[in-house]
């Protein structure tokens, strides 16, 4: 019979080959994280009896902008594995990439200063914090895991992916490792908007169309308004040159974390500076400046659109009367058809139409 | 344009009787044609949410192509407007100041009252129709209206479109033109413009669908297809039923008065 290893060793040699056969397909993964995260199945129900996955599947991970950063840049609490209940991830907090224009350490904390500012801040002009502190958004309500769109531009042409030419001009000198990669992605991935316009607006619509969330905050259904509108209609038609939510609601050569309320003077869609917003070179540059008159979000109620509300009711109250009045008449004529000759009130039953061809012949056509 | 058509033709042992000239058939089809295309390009942007809407918008050249379409539909439809309007017009000139001239009765007065002796302008007989149909319909009577040359259902139909033209083509060249427009006239015109535009059409495609439809397809004599649209004649059958006094009439300036058939209402073999 055969000596079996000692079920310790035969344990610990599983470990060991698991290890040695999972080397880390990215470079980040110091720690061999994926050894455990990459089963489908990782998961847990938390304590507020919430469904969490914490499978992490590789593919999407190496496309997306993170994908150079190490585990631990994000997660810093975690120093060894198996690991306890990590914290929730601090997106302003320094990680390990080198930003190349300053040398310095990346952090988002910029962004987060500048989302403070807009009017998804917490805090107030004063400092004070805001009523309904839990409905201001954080990063995490808006992003998820981006992905990279590169795209190619050759000839004129613009083809989604990572062009083979453009980077081959990079290799020439950034030959080592990824960087030529990396950075074309980087830069072309932002030469276009990294979502549809209907994945801008379903993220919006994520509060803004809330009932409660609006009601709370006093706030029209822009969404459904910007819907009804040729902007809107192109989006739903998966238009991706259509402008959404930010188009118009970002501060000029700001990005997407400066949205500010209308009331506040340097807004885009301050009364004074929405007609240079709708006039941007890629927009209605030719429009005169009466075009800010245009009523974009549009609820159709009767004292803030009064206009509005009466054209529809007279337009509606219209197509009623014509509709009704006719589809009423085929409908008793068809049923007439049934019975063509009943009546109430039989008249007699005359022959007459000798009689009658002589009236029209004298022209005595109102006699009949 | 001033060919003379046969008031009465025979096919078939059928007789049939004239109703539209080739240029007015053709009329027709310009109209019919862009407003059909109108309604493919332009109903997928008013209901985008639907299904259905995406398909058809991409099968009419989606966002880049569909609104091209629709815009030369469009120009097409007001240029033939125009053109009928101008049409009308002259037949009013020809065919009624030339002949109040020649009475030597042409002053304004009598020129704008020969405006209502138009074959398609309404009357008071199409008043008299529309609440005998009522009485007909309610079974308060058992003989259906006898109709002139042009019912009120017909004049109805053609009114239609003069409505609808002018209150769906300027807003429809508003939001063409909105950013040139901008700078003469407030930006609200073009949600007024809007509400124009997409309501009336509305209403304009669903009374097409629902009412012009039933006229010549849906109803049961009609379907699939009426032909006079195609042939300019009606036969005798259709003509007894819904222009009767015509029908006498131009039985008799034909020579053919002992053939009138009779309007055979009440009998058991009766037919709308």
């Amino acid at each position: 019979m055969k000596k079996s290893l000692p079920i310790h060793f035969r344990y610990h040699l599983l470990i060991i080959i698991s290890v040695l056969f999972s080397t880390p397909t990215y470079s980040g993964d110091e720690l061999n994280c994926v050894l455990c995260h990459k089963h489908r199945g990782l998961s847990r129900i938390d304590e507020n009896g919430e469904f969490r996955l914490f499978y992490i599947n590789q593919e999407l991970f190496e496309s997306g902008p993170h994908r150079r950063n190490k585990c631990k840049d994000c997660h810093a609490d975690i120093n060894r594995i198996p690991h306890k209940k990590a914290k929730k991830v601090d997106c302003t907090q320094e990680c390990h990439i080198v930003e190349p224009s300053g040398q310095k350490k990346f952090s988002h904390k910029s962004v987060a200063n500048t989302l403070a500012s807009s009017v998804h801040g917490k805090l107030d002009k004063d400092g004070a914090p805001k009523e309904h502190q839990a409905d201001f958004p954080g990063c995490k309500n808006c992003h998820d895991q981006p992905l990279y769109r590169p795209f190619s531009a050759f000839k004129g042409k613009k083809v989604p992916g990572v062009s083979k030419r453009a980077i081959g001009r990079c290799k020439s000198c950034h030959k080592n490792g990824d960087f030529a990669e990396d950075f074309y992605d980087h830069v072309t991935t932002r030469l276009h908007k990294t979502r549809f316009p209907k994945e801008t607006i379903e993220v919006c619509a994520k509060c803004h169309q809330n009932k409660e969330f609006r009601e709370r905050h006093k706030l029209d259904d822009v969404i459904t308004s910007y819907k009804e509108t040729f902007h809107g209609k192109l989006m739903l038609l998966g238009s991706e040159k259509t402008p959404d939510c930010l188009d118009c609601h970002i501060v000029a050569g700001e990005n997407s974390h400066l949205i500010e309320s209308k009331n506040t003077l340097t807004s885009s869609v301050n009364k004074n500076n929405l007609a240079n917003t709708c006039r941007a070179s890629e927009c209605h540059k030719s429009a005169g400046a009466m075009l800010t008159g245009f009523q974009t979000h549009v609820t159709y109620d009767r004292e803030k659109y009064p206009l509005q509300f009466y054209m529809l009711v007279f337009f509606k109250a219209l197509m009623a009367v014509v509709l009704y009045f006719f589809l009423t008449l085929i409908f008793l004529e068809l049923l007439r058809r049934l019975f063509p000759s009943f009546t109430f009130f039989k008249e007699k039953q005359r022959d007459d139409y000798h009689e009658y061809v002589k009236l029209i012949k004298d022209k005595d056509l109102d006699n009949q | 344009m001033s060919k003379k058509y046969e008031p009465i033709i025979y096919k078939d042992g059928v007789r049939y009787f004239h109703r539209f000239s080739a240029h007015q058939r053709v009329q027709h089809v310009v109209l019919f044609t862009s407003v059909i295309t109108l309604a493919l390009t332009g109903f997928p942007l008013r209901h985008a949410e639907e299904a259905w809407a995406k398909p058809l918008y991409n099968f009419m050249g989606g966002p880049d192509v569909a609104p091209l379409i629709h815009r030369g539909a469009g120009t097409i439809l007001l240029g033939l407007f125009v053109y009928h309007t101008i049409y009308w017009i002259s037949i009013f000139y020809k065919k009624h100041l030339l002949k109040l001239k020649q009475e030597n009765r042409l002053t304004l007065k009598n020129a704008l009252l020969e405006i209502l002796n138009l074959e398609m302008m309404p009357n008071k007989k199409d008043l008299v129709d529309i609440i005998h149909l009522w009485k007909y319909l309610l079974y308060f009577t058992n003989r259906p209206p006898r109709h002139e040359r042009m019912s009120w259902r017909e004049k109805f139909d053609y009114f239609a479109p003069y409505w609808g033209i002018p209150i769906l083509g300027p807003a429809g060249v508003a939001l063409w033109w909105r950013d040139e427009l901008t700078h003469y006239v407030p930006g609200i015109v073009l949600n007024a413009a809007y509400i124009m535009h997409t309501d009336e059409a509305l209403l304009a495609v669903l009374f097409l669908f629902f009412v012009h439809w039933y006229n010549v397809h849906y109803a049961p004599e009609k379907f699939p297809a009426a032909t006079v649209w195609l042939t300019g004649y009606l036969n005798e059958h259709d003509m007894i039923h819904e222009h009767y006094n015509e029908y006498i009439r131009v039985m008799i300036e034909n020579g053919l008065e002992n053939e009138i058939k009779p309007q055979n209402f009440g009998g058991k073999e009766y037919e709308w």
